[in-house]
């Protein structure tokens, strides 16, 4: 088989680092090549280079289809049919599908410059439909759509105006907040552009994606290929070995029953948005997980709950304190702690140093004699981050140049430093890397043995599998199923996820 | 999307801090400049070294200013603009003229009128921006022209000269201390709104950097959102910090009656350049946001650089000052995001490729 892309003695060496070291790969022509390592491993550096964000050190060498392809310049990859969708998708949240797509690939207009906005919208619902997402309204603002359906419209983005000369579709991450369904689409549209012959390079994080969809898998660690393999060729396991360097310690799951109690989270009839009514007990030093597809409620439940959102109707009590309707506030002072989903937007505090990111849920505690006593939060600030192990040069960086694994530590400590009565998690481990998620399940399951109630909605199934206690399963706004013990195997609750959605259709 | 979008071409800088940030001329930007003023200035022109040449004029006036820009940086810790700060001075200002003027009552009284109807000002934007949720940048700078209406109602035009009565504008413009310097004829002296005005800074610098209140301030400025669902009340800090930022123009105002005694028609507004551009210039200052010390030493770099230009072209000045403080807030700010932006970088890339896990 012919090579689409090989690259060849790539180096990049950062100020007082090095992130690549002779670092080479090759991608069959109609392939699809997973790329993984752990979080600085230098594979976002691969992908910054390739897109042209960085320069190489000089001896790199690449070529696509045979031409040589000059690294570093955007330009030139774009013109040699090499696509990207990054991470944060680059959509533009404010504007509609329509406007997301012509503002990357242009809008067509008539001869006085006015966009034909017929022939743009139908575009962007062709481009869509050939995806498989027939169900997105792309009129309205992009940020009122689901993460799956905005991850959507960028790969379609990418995708149009691109079927000639097309060549390379780098994916980066691109499942990072999709649940199993919508995968699944995503997967079937990969695998339709696999068979006009377009090699994807596909960066995730989810190892099961990477067997599921890749042909071969190149594994990046300090910066260096470690080795390409076919997937036939490696297991799961054998896959992590190879990612960290050594085996994962991997703890065998405890799957004890929840010491019974006073005391817990109490939900009753909880209705707002896709949700349409659920019933839930969370006890004291239990973990339920909540799995469903996106559009059955389970994407509702933990904002709805901790009042990010206001509710329809319903109750929520936290030991024998009932919480108003959207008041996160009156949440927090009951004993709810929480992480939202979206650490960008609704927590952290990008430009404010670590610690005041860790203690801003409850600053009394340093606030003596009348002022806030900064040292003794910075030593309990530095404290949290020596025991989440949060890797930040100190406790006064900006949060923002973290990475999102610690990002998200941040936002646990912040969480967990209140020790609360019970704890609300919407999917706490997005975008984080194979050793953070480890840490921050482990995290789970200590607030737990502490006698937290927890309540871990996500999309990662196995995820919840390894974690909780018993999971709860929403179809179309309800609590249709739960497992627990030997039931509570990730292929049940798939199946589960799925059961009126395939009957229905 | 709250990571900024930064490419990391810069990263290639080396990481060393650089000569200019050692010396600290990225964040004491405003004492470097204000050094230089002092010393070219101090040598050429005559009048500027000499306390009841420049000194005092500066310090004192400049009070005002000071105050205005504090009535700016308060809310603006919480992203919220006040843009009728300078008609609520000037409100504050003729109240307490207008009393005086036209009724028995006792000054002082006049001026606890003139705050309480600045702090009504100050409810109303608070309501208008909190419960109505309008944007703060259209409903203060709306506001600024209904309290512009309601100043014309009181007093259609014209100064109020020599209303006030001794014993009120003493209050303020009496000497805290006053002695001759040895050796030359300058009597040092400053007034007590000096030292009212430095009492105000002190309590506002106080509030946000060493209490609760304004750490949730920062936190609702810095993600609104996220701050809220820490259990911050982001409304209620918002409305707060509209009303103090209120009170503390109406001080503006009385501070303008104790120093000068009169009300007209042209103070107020125009002030309102000069303090937000202080504030911005002072948020590159030391911590790098929005902070009290820093917009003090914006205001008076400032100031003193007029100064010296005033004193040596005299007849030019009028069309150089506007020029000066519009240039110099744009550089100072130009210099400090860069800045920003290539710390940022910087870390990031230290943080991506070698992590070593240290707490300070």
């Amino acid at each position: 088989m012919s090579k689409i892309l090989t690259v060849g003695s790539l180096s990049k060496i950062f100020p007082g680092q090095v992130a690549l070291t002779d670092f080479d790969i090759e991608i069959e022509a109609g392939s699809t090549h997973a790329l993984v390592g752990q979080n600085g491993s230098g594979k976002s550096t691969f992908i910054k280079i390739l897109a042209g964000y960085h320069a190489p050190d000089p001896g790199a060498a690449a070529h696509i289809a045979d031409q040589p392809l000059p690294l570093g310049d955007g330009r030139a990859a774009h013109g040699a049919g090499v696509r990207f969708v990054h991470q944060d998708l680059g959509i533009v949240d404010a504007l509609s599908a329509v406007e997301n797509i012509s503002m990357g690939v242009g809008y067509t207009t008539n001869r006085w410059g006015r966009i034909r906005w017929t022939d743009d919208t139908a575009r962007a619902v062709d481009a869509l439909d050939d995806l498989g997402f027939t169900d997105i309204d792309v009129t309205v603002p992009v940020g009122s759509l689901a993460p799956s359906q905005r991850t959507a419209v960028a790969i379609a983005r990418a995708l149009i105006g691109w079927e000639d000369g097309a060549n390379l579709l780098v994916l980066d991450e691109p499942t990072a907040s999709l649940p199993g369904a919508d995968v699944e689409r995503l997967f079937a549209a990969i695998r339709r552009l696999k068979q006009r012959g377009v090699a994807i390079l596909y960066v995730s994080h989810h190892l099961d994606e990477v067997f599921e969809i890749a042909d071969e898998v190149t594994i990046l660690r300090d910066g260096r290929r470690v080795t390409t393999v076919s997937t036939d060729a490696v297991d799961h396991e054998g896959l992590i070995e190879l990612m960290i360097g050594h085996k994962l310690e991997k703890r065998e799951a405890t799957k004890r029953t929840a010491a019974a109690g006073e005391g817990g989270l109490r939900v009753r009839q909880l209705t707002g948005g896709t949700l349409l009514g659920a019933d839930l007990d969370v006890g004291p030093g239990e973990i339920v997980g909540v799995a469903g597809i996106t559009g059955s409620g389970r994407e509702m439940i933990a904002p709805l709950i901790t009042g990010q959102i206001p509710s329809d109707d319903g109750t929520v009590t936290v030991g024998q304190t009932p919480i108003p309707n959207y008041a996160p506030r009156a949440a927090i002072q009951a004993g709810m702690a929480f992480v939202p989903i979206d650490r960008a937007t609704l927590g952290v505090l990008p430009l404010e140093s670590v610690r005041t990111n860790i203690t801003l849920a409850d600053l009394r505690r340093h606030w003596r004699g009348g002022r806030l006593r900064h040292g003794d939060e910075r030593a309990e600030a530095a404290e949290l981050i020596e025991t989440l192990s949060v890797k930040t040069p100190s406790t006064e960086t900006a949060v923002a140049v973290l990475s999102g694994g610690n990002q998200q530590k941040v936002l646990f400590a912040r969480s967990l430093r209140l020790t609360p009565q019970v704890l609300v998690l919407d999917d706490p481990t997005t975008g984080v890397d194979v050793g953070a998620k480890e840490e921050i399940l482990q995290l789970i399951e200590q607030a737990a043995a502490t006698g937290a109630a927890v309540l871990v909605a996500s999309t990662d199934t196995d995820e919840i599998v390894r974690i909780a206690h018993r999971v709860v399963v929403m179809v179309d706004g309800r609590i249709n199923d739960e497992v627990s013990g030997a039931d509570m195997t990730a292929e049940n609750i798939e199946r589960a996820q799925l059961q009126t959605t395939k009957a229905g259709v | 999307m709250a990571a900024p979008a930064i490419d990391l071409d810069a990263a290639d800088d080396t990481p060393q801090p650089s000569v200019w940030s050692r010396i600290g001329l990225d964040r004491f930007s405003g004492l470097y400049l204000l050094a230089l003023f002092f010393v070219f200035f101090g040598f050429t022109e005559d009048n500027f070294l000499q306390w009841n040449g420049s000194i005092e004029f500066v310090l004192t006036e400049k009070v005002i200013v000071c105050m205005l820009a504090l009535a700016f940086l308060v809310p603006m810790t919480t992203e919220t603009f006040d843009l009728s700060i300078g008609h609520q001075m000037a409100l504050s200002l003729v109240i307490v003229n207008k009393i005086a003027l036209e009724t028995d009552l006792p000054d002082m009284l006049g001026a606890v009128v003139a705050m309480l109807a600045c702090l009504v000002v100050g409810a109303l934007n608070g309501l208008i921006v909190v419960g109505f949720r309008v944007n703060s940048f259209i409903a203060t700078l709306g506001m600024s022209q209904v309290v512009a209406a309601v100043i014309r109602r009181i007093h259609d035009r014209g100064q109020i000269t020599a209303a006030l009565g001794d014993d009120y504008v003493n209050f303020g413009k009496r000497d805290v201390f006053s002695f001759s310097w040895p050796g030359s004829g300058s009597e040092i002296s400053l007034p007590y709104y000096f030292f009212y005005g430095l009492i105000v800074a002190v309590i506002v610098w106080f509030v946000l950097e060493h209490t609760p209140v304004g750490r949730h301030m920062f936190a609702t400025g810095g993600n609104r959102e996220a701050a809220r669902l820490s259990g911050v009340k982001t409304d209620r800090l918002t409305w707060g910090s509209l009303v103090a930022s209120s009170a503390i123009a109406g001080f503006a105002g009385l501070i303008y009656s104790w120093k000068f005694g009169t009300y007209g028609s042209t103070v107020g507004p125009p002030l309102l350049f000069p303090a937000v551009a202080a504030v911005f210039f002072g948020a590159s200052q030391l911590r790098g946001r929005p902070n009290v010390w820093g917009t003090i030493i914006a205001v008076y770099t400032l100031a003193f650089g007029i100064k010296g230009i005033g004193l040596r072209y005299p007849r030019e000045i009028d069309w150089m000052q506007p020029l000066f403080e519009g240039l110099t807030l744009i550089i100072a700010v130009g210099i400090a995001s860069r800045q920003g932006i290539i710390k940022v970088r910087k870390r990031r890339v230290d943080v991506e490729h070698e992590p070593p896990p240290r707490s300070r």
